[in-house]
């Protein structure tokens, strides 16, 4: 091809300065072929050059595209925010309404082919800059790297998995005074090495999850504002037998239990499962 | 619905039985009725299979075989189960078909417009169909979502979460959301069309292969 040989001719209008510098630029071998910064330096190229001048932004983009586009994998750790500058997004009725598993026809799919769900959630009553810090504190060790923005954060796994490193969104959202609803998301990598590491989150973050766990722990709460009146009863946990652990489960949700003394007539009656499973 | 439609919809529903044979006119006419493609189809006609000989083999979806797929179990009541259940039974008669299956779930594929999916959830939860979202039937509904998640609020909390909603979405002040105001606080809060959307249609033929295989049309 021409291109190949440099068989090319420049309009007769050229001045010769502009023939020779394109002629080098066209040089079909690289070792060569005029540098970009001898192009800077050349002649018939500084006449009436003005070279731009680029501002440094103030701004690191580094938050905004690891919170605002998940797609984008950024490695930098940044900085944290300013604590107490702003509050959790509150969750209004309809955003918790969308919980409901009869609205999530997603499972529809992912029962028959056995997939597993990319999101979870938990809820807890500890203020929310300490589950902040408490999802940092565990995570880390984890070998995740953490960023926040408020209340959002994104953790990176640090190894790389099955497809990619693994990255996590985590969201808090004020549902009621003092209660909070933890969810977290995955945005990158491999679904099943998302349920492992939350797995393994979920048993550090036990302190701030509102729930009574499998191993039949009681929780003690004095004049609990949550529960109609109940000023000091202990909450007894739901027996082992009603938590169904479906062997396709990889992890089932930690709930918000306060159970009221309820018999088994009550459990019947409600016939839910007690347990979502992913 | 154009008049092309609704014939295509009788030859349709004529042949519904027929479905084994690889019937190239009854796919394509499918697919004009819906956005789908005519290997979509058939991968969700094996899903509907599926869901629908769970507990009884009749080819149509009960309610309780829609609970089993979505609550792992066949027992219980669920508020939202009842009313996405309603929706899907477009025709009322206690099932859904294959017809009413596909056409709604078209509703939650990712390309589909989103004014249907505003109007879709304002249906779903205009519980009593009286054209608006009254306050009352908000209460119900949140009372539900406490009592599946088994969470339990006092009814101060409850009143104030439904209060701060009102606050957002009732524009007019007049204790219940009409059509127009629940477009305007979904567009503000467009996480609230999050469960309308199923990325999984998108991709729903690499969850069937088999049957992507098996199909002689070539896609439209």
């Amino acid at each position: 091809m021409k291109i190949f040989k440099a068989d090319f001719d420049c309009p007769p209008w050229f001045s010769s300065s502009a023939k020779k510098l394109i002629k080098r630029i066209l040089d079909p071998n690289p070792l060569t072929r005029i540098t970009v910064a001898e192009i800077i330096e050349n002649e018939w190229f500084k006449k009436g050059y003005i070279p731009p001048r680029f501002e440094r932004a103030d701004v690191s983009l580094d938050d905004v595209d690891a919170i605002f586009n998940e797609s984008r994998d950024s490695r930098n750790l940044v900085e944290q925010c300013e604590e107490g500058s702003a509050v959790p997004a509150t969750m209004n009725a309809f955003e918790l309404i969308s919980t409901s598993q009869g609205l999530n026809l997603s499972s529809l799919f992912e029962k028959q082919m056995g997939l597993v769900k990319r999101e979870t959630r938990f809820t807890s009553k500890c203020p929310a800059n300490e589950i902040i810090s408490k999802i940092e504190k565990t995570a880390m060790p984890m070998g995740f790297g953490v960023k926040k923005n408020n209340y959002k954060m994104k953790l990176l796994g640090e190894k790389t998995g099955r497809k990619g490193h693994l990255a996590v969104t985590t969201e808090i959202f004020q549902v009621a005074p003092s209660l909070f609803m933890v969810e977290l998301r995955k945005s990158e990598g491999d679904t099943l090495e998302f349920h492992k590491f939350y797995n393994n989150l979920s048993t550090g973050l036990k302190d701030i999850v509102w729930t009574t766990t499998d191993r039949g722990k009681v929780e003690e709460k004095d004049g609990d504002p949550f529960v109609p009146n109940s000023p000091k009863s202990a909450f007894t946990p739901k027996s082992e037998n009603s938590l169904k652990n479906s062997s396709k489960a990889l992890i089932c949700i930690t709930e918000a239990i306060v159970p009221k003394e309820a018999t088994s007539e009550q459990q019947k009656a409600k016939g839910r499962m007690h347990t979502k499973c992913l | 619905m154009c008049v092309y439609a609704y014939i295509y919809m009788v030859f349709f529903s004529l042949q519904f039985y027929d479905f084994g044979d690889k019937d190239e006119w009854f796919y394509y006419r499918l697919c004009i009725m819906n956005a789908v493609t005519v290997n979509e189809v058939e991968a969700l006609y094996q899903l509907f299979k599926k869901l629908s000989s769970s507990l009884i083999d009749d080819g149509l979806i009960h309610k309780e075989e829609l609970q089993l797929a979505l609550f792992q179990t066949p027992y219980g009541e669920n508020l939202f189960l009842d009313r996405v259940f309603y929706l899907f039974d477009e025709k009322k008669n206690g099932v859904i078909e294959f017809e009413e299956f596909i056409h709604t779930l078209d509703i939650f594929h990712p390309s589909a417009p989103i004014e249907d999916k505003i109007d879709f959830a304002f249906r779903l939860y205009d519980l009593r169909q009286t054209g608006f979202i009254e306050r009352e039937e908000v209460k119900q509904m949140v009372v539900a979502i406490l009592m599946e998640s088994e969470m339990i609020l006092s009814d101060d909390i409850i009143e104030s979460i439904i209060d701060q909603t009102f606050a957002d979405a009732d524009a007019d002040k007049d204790g219940r959301i009409d059509k127009e105001e629940w477009k305007t606080f979904v567009l503000q809060h467009p996480s609230l069309l999050k469960t309308m959307t199923l990325p999984h249609l998108k991709d729903i033929t690499t969850l069937f292969p088999s049957f992507v295989y098996y199909t002689e049309v070539e896609e439209l």
